[in-house]
């Protein structure tokens, strides 16, 4: 920068100075705005967020190939050291899996015949993305990946992201070519879930450690370490019966699951459109709200019918949500 | 000599190259690593950038571009809006007007400077993400990260101080 002497200087040095704190100030304040403006307009942040996603996208898509394959050449040569070892557990894996496939081939035949018996309607069919993990925000602050496809191919916010073991979490913000997918791990994250034997119902509730809480569980449940957390499907969000995880450790005041997944494996991952409404739209809880003053309805967040109405499915699926008993205001978190 | 449009052009570009090079390590950041430690805890990349520049060149890496890759940060990474923008704002403010005192001197007092400065800026991230996000973080991820991006600095330092004298001798 040029440097002027004399008068001049004098008189803009130090209003240069003030200037400069004055924007300081101003930065910060502005920062602070921002704080309270992603607490107040959530679907406006969302879209900004989406539209940024979409903007380094493309750059991502190519470099994390070189970062996979890397990737993918480290755990060649571990494999080899495992080999003997990993054949033997293969072998076993596949005796007892075989067991199984018998035990499943009659069981579905058993499955399709009751159901015709019992005029079962079934869920809706799911449609699958498939789609690859283009980056992932590690951090202490915030567990979530995104991926490489969006709006384009049919993602929408909401949808469940599995991996081949079980569910990862979900689409949080969908993009035109790229999602950011919310872990279940999250500290956002909550998923209806059931335990397998016993049927209880419960919440997952991320609290951005490996290992997320089962809560919400009621106290007559019977949880041990081992059993297997799957899916419940109530509220809408999930298809019913994808499996999360399974108990890891359960002390006096909680329960912890360990996720089926393990987040530095995360390569390619399906979303499931499970055609249903999803979790509700954003307009649909903002015209639900008035509705709750003084009063409380049976089933909170249950969208008023007549917001479903244009694109309601037909049959039993949205009445079968309404049903369920969801938790009643004073225990949401 | 008047410089011409091209000499004018090549000097902004120049000037751009701090900024050009948080963004780059926001990105690095970014990419999925299949170390199990990475997946909890990552170093924060931008930061060592954004102290490098600022105690280096602070004419070429404001406020305002380090608010903005901030913003860009937060928006990226799924944190609350805001919050890395404040930090990287404080840092780059802190170290600018620090920034005489590491000139001269051996990287290594400028490793303790950032290993300093990276302390407040870590736990106010963490305490405004807990506060914004409503429960307590876990403390452990941001420790695990502190460590990580304390161990890793000369490393980025290195890579940035090359770039700086290939590129940014005569700007």
């Amino acid at each position: 920068m040029a440097q002027h002497g004399g008068p001049q200087q004098r008189i803009f040095s130090p209003l240069r100075t003030a200037l400069h704190r004055f924007a300081f100030i101003l930065l910060i304040v502005s920062a602070f705005g921002l704080m309270l403006l992603g607490k107040a307009d959530t679907i406006l942040i969302e879209r900004i967020r989406a539209a940024s996603a979409d903007l380094v996208s493309p750059i991502m898509n190519v470099v994390s190939r070189p970062a996979a394959s890397i990737n993918e050449l480290t755990e060649q040569a571990t494999n080899i050291f495992n080999l003997y070892e990993q054949n033997e557990r293969l072998r076993r894996e596949n005796r007892e899996l075989l067991a199984w496939q018998q035990v499943a081939r009659n069981l579905v035949h058993e499955n399709a015949r009751l159901r015709d018996l019992a005029d079962y309607t079934s869920p809706p069919p799911l449609r699958l993305v498939t789609t690859r993990v283009i980056a992932d925000m590690g951090g202490a602050y915030a567990h979530s990946l995104m991926v490489s496809s969006g709006s384009r191919d049919g993602v929408s916010k909401g949808q469940a992201v599995m991996s081949d073991e079980g569910l990862v979490g979900r689409i949080a913000e969908a993009g035109y070519q790229a999602s950011r997918v919310l872990l279940i791990t999250d500290i956002n994250s909550r998923v209806p879930v059931i335990v397998e034997n016993s049927r209880d119902r419960a919440f997952l509730s991320g609290d951005n450690t490996d290992r997320p809480l089962l809560t919400f569980l009621t106290a007559d449940a019977t949880v041990a370490p081992g059993d297997r957390i799957l899916t419940s499907g109530h509220g809408g969000a999930f298809p019913p019966g994808i499996p999360v995880g399974v108990v890891s450790s359960v002390s006096e005041n909680s329960v912890r699951v360990a996720p089926l997944f393990r987040r530095h494996q995360l390569e390619y991952l399906r979303v499931a459109d499970y055609g249903l409404q999803g979790i509700l739209t954003d307009q649909a809880i903002h015209r639900s709200q008035p509705q709750i003053d003084g009063v409380i309805p049976n089933g909170v967040g249950i969208v008023p019918r007549d917001s479903f109405a244009p694109t309601q499915q037909s049959g039993p699926a949205a009445p079968s949500s309404a049903a369920s008993p969801t938790p009643s205001p004073e225990q949401l978190p | 000599m008047k410089p011409g449009v091209w000499q004018k052009l090549d000097v902004v570009a120049r000037g751009l190259v701090p900024a050009f090079s948080v963004f780059i390590l926001l990105l690095i950041n970014l990419l999925p690593v299949s170390l199990p430690l990475l997946s909890t805890a990552s170093p924060a990349l931008p930061l060592m950038a954004i102290f490098y520049w600022s105690v280096n060149r602070p004419d070429l890496l404001t406020g305002l571009t380090a608010f903005m890759l901030g913003l860009m940060q937060d928006l990226l990474t799924g944190l609350p809006l805001g919050v890395s923008s404040l930090v990287l704002l404080l840092v780059q403010a802190g170290s600018a007007s620090q920034g005489r005192f590491f000139h001269n001197k051996p990287f290594i007092v400028m490793w303790w400077g950032f290993a300093f400065v990276a302390i407040p800026a870590l736990l106010i991230q963490w305490f405004l993400s807990s506060a914004l996000i409503g429960a307590f973080l876990p403390i452990r991820a941001t420790l695990i990260s502190y460590v990580l991006t304390a161990t890793l600095f000369p490393l980025v330092a290195w890579a940035l101080a090359r770039a700086q004298n290939s590129l940014l001798r005569h700007v």
